[in-house]
């Protein structure tokens, strides 16, 4: 039998749980993303306004620090307090991706020309019609390309969620790893490859239809 | 400009010492410097440790320990590419998905007689006779709720197997023989809920509540810490995980005196006092190397 013939055989043998897998990882990934850009975006615009350094440092820091704890110590500190599964890894990578989603909307809408905050002061806008008027049009690509990052590396991310028992495509990796079994290895990984991929595209096409409208 | 290429060169040349030491080393004495592996379980520290130390002790030769390797295909993976000349290995290996046709059995000589030789075969190893104590996979569950219910074994647990959720590693789960889908095959029942998860975290949900059963290696001190108790497996489903040290076959054959103080290791541990060493290590946080020194002068096999 050739090894194709013996992967599609896994496939056939396996494919309930393989999709369960998936679609765990689906779920967390999503909530993580959609929560941390409900809660990031306006955060970053929010600071982009402020004029206190020191507060945005601390921000900044915050979100910094949590991106350095080590994931097996942030599970472990999580555990106590949330639980097992499904609830402490959302909270777990939720604060995992503050910092690039923090860092890349806020350089996006600094990023916005200052002469043209100025033109349209002059033509008489209003801070709030400047704002979804002016900037968040201009700062729109910079703002999608940090939350196109964002997603793909939450989406490899929530492998690690497997650790505290939330399921999703690491258990399939890792129990592949513990079982000798190269086949689980590579659908787990390749699975969420995919995933990332087609998340990209399909916000790349989102990006289009804002910026078209 | 110069500055740079000056940093350049040294960088270059740094990178060229770092990647010549990589290549055959000699030991302070003369002799060979050899690599042992071994898993993230602490009995295997400690047994590659115990190899270490008489090795150093009784020859000219250094043994470079690395650690914490994920899982035993990792282990084999380095025999494979040279990488490594000792191990710490269970015989029950043998049933993870390696040989198609090993035929399972929970006979523990049957056992080792087959990891012996498919392992040996396959990755032209030997593979000694077993340390002495039994490091068996288990389940365990809470003392205090196992008295209120009056459950000693696994039959028995079934009856409550209904409203309990199980915490293993990643792997059991999707273990054919001698994982879940085996044991719900031998016992008839399954639990509400079993979720994979980090062993470490394992412990941490159990003590939580989180979880109510766990799988277990028998000799894990956290059983102790956390007042677990391990279920009587009467059925005779878990296979039989006894610990040897493994040895690559070009060494041994060219250094007789190493294969020596291997087949000395054989039988010198017994369930009892590799507890009593692990318990040391995870929970006195005593280190390994101290812990294992001690034992060996204890036996006498070192001054």
């Amino acid at each position: 039998m050739t090894l194709f013939q013996e992967y599609i055989t896994y496939w056939s043998e396996d494919y309930t749980s393989i999709l369960s897998y998936m679609y765990e990882h689906i779920i967390i990934a999503l909530t993580v993303i959609t929560l941390s850009v409900l809660f990031t975006v306006p955060l970053a615009i929010f600071m982009t306004k402020m004029k206190n350094e020191l507060v945005k440092t601390i921000i900044f820091n915050i979100a910094n620090v949590f991106q350095t704890i080590p994931t097996i110590a942030l599970l472990a500190i999580v555990i106590p307090l949330l639980g097992i599964g499904f609830v402490p890894a959302v909270v777990a990578l939720f604060l995992y991706s503050l910092l690039p989603l923090l860092r890349n909307t806020y350089a996006g809408m600094n990023s916005v020309d200052s002469e043209i905050i100025e033109a349209a002061k002059g033509m008489g806008y209003g801070t709030v019609q400047r704002l979804f008027k002016i900037e968040l049009p201009v700062a729109l690509p910079y703002v999608m390309s940090g939350i196109r990052v964002s997603s793909v590396y939450i989406i490899s991310w929530t492998t690690l969620a497997a650790l505290i028992g939330a399921g999703g495509l690491g258990d399939l990796i890792l129990a592949g790893i513990g079982y000798n079994d190269t086949f689980m290895i590579f659908t787990g990984t390749f699975i969420a490859i995919i995933i990332a991929i087609l998340l990209d595209v399909i916000l790349g096409k989102v990006e289009k239809v804002i910026a078209y409208s | 400009m110069m500055t740079f290429r000056k940093l350049f060169l040294v960088g270059f040349v740094l990178l060229l010492t770092i990647v010549a030491g990589c290549g055959d080393k000699t030991s302070a004495d003369g002799g060979q410097v050899f690599t042992a592996a071994s898993a993230k379980n602490t009995d295997s520290k400690i047994n590659v440790q115990l190899l270490k130390l008489l090795v150093e002790d009784r020859t000219d030769h250094e043994i470079d320990i690395v650690e914490d390797l994920p899982a035993s295909p990792q282990i084999f993976a380095g025999f494979e590419r040279d990488e490594f000349d000792f191990a710490s290995l269970f015989s029950g290996e043998v049933y993870n998905n390696y040989f198609d046709d090993v035929e399972y059995s929970t006979d523990p000589d049957k056992t080792l007689k087959q990891a012996q030789k498919f392992f040996g075969e396959e990755y032209d190893i030997k593979w000694y006779d077993p340390l002495g104590y039994v490091n068996n996979y288990s389940i365990a569950a809470k003392r205090k709720f196992l008295q209120k219910n009056d459950v000693n074994t696994l039959t028995e647990l079934g009856e409550y197997a209904d409203s309990l959720t199980l915490g293993t590693d990643n792997a059991w789960i999707e273990r054919d023989n001698d994982g879940y889908k085996g044991f719900k095959k031998t016992y008839g029942y399954e639990f509400d809920d079993a979720r994979g998860m980090d062993v470490a975290l394992m412990y941490e949900g159990i003590d939580t509540g989180e979880l109510d059963v766990v799988t277990v290696y028998t000799v894990d001190p956290q059983l102790k810490e956390y007042d677990l108790k391990v279920l009587e497996d009467t059925k005779n489903f878990f296979p039989p995980y006894e610990a040897s040290l493994v040895a690559a076959n070009d060494v041994i054959d060219e250094y007789g005196e190493i294969n020596d103080i291997l087949q000395s290791l054989v039988d010198v541990v017994s369930t009892e006092e590799m507890t009593n060493l692990i318990y040391q290590v995870d929970i006195e946080k005593r280190e390994v190397m101290e812990v294992a020194k001690e034992f060996l002068q204890e036996k006498g096999m070192l001054d």
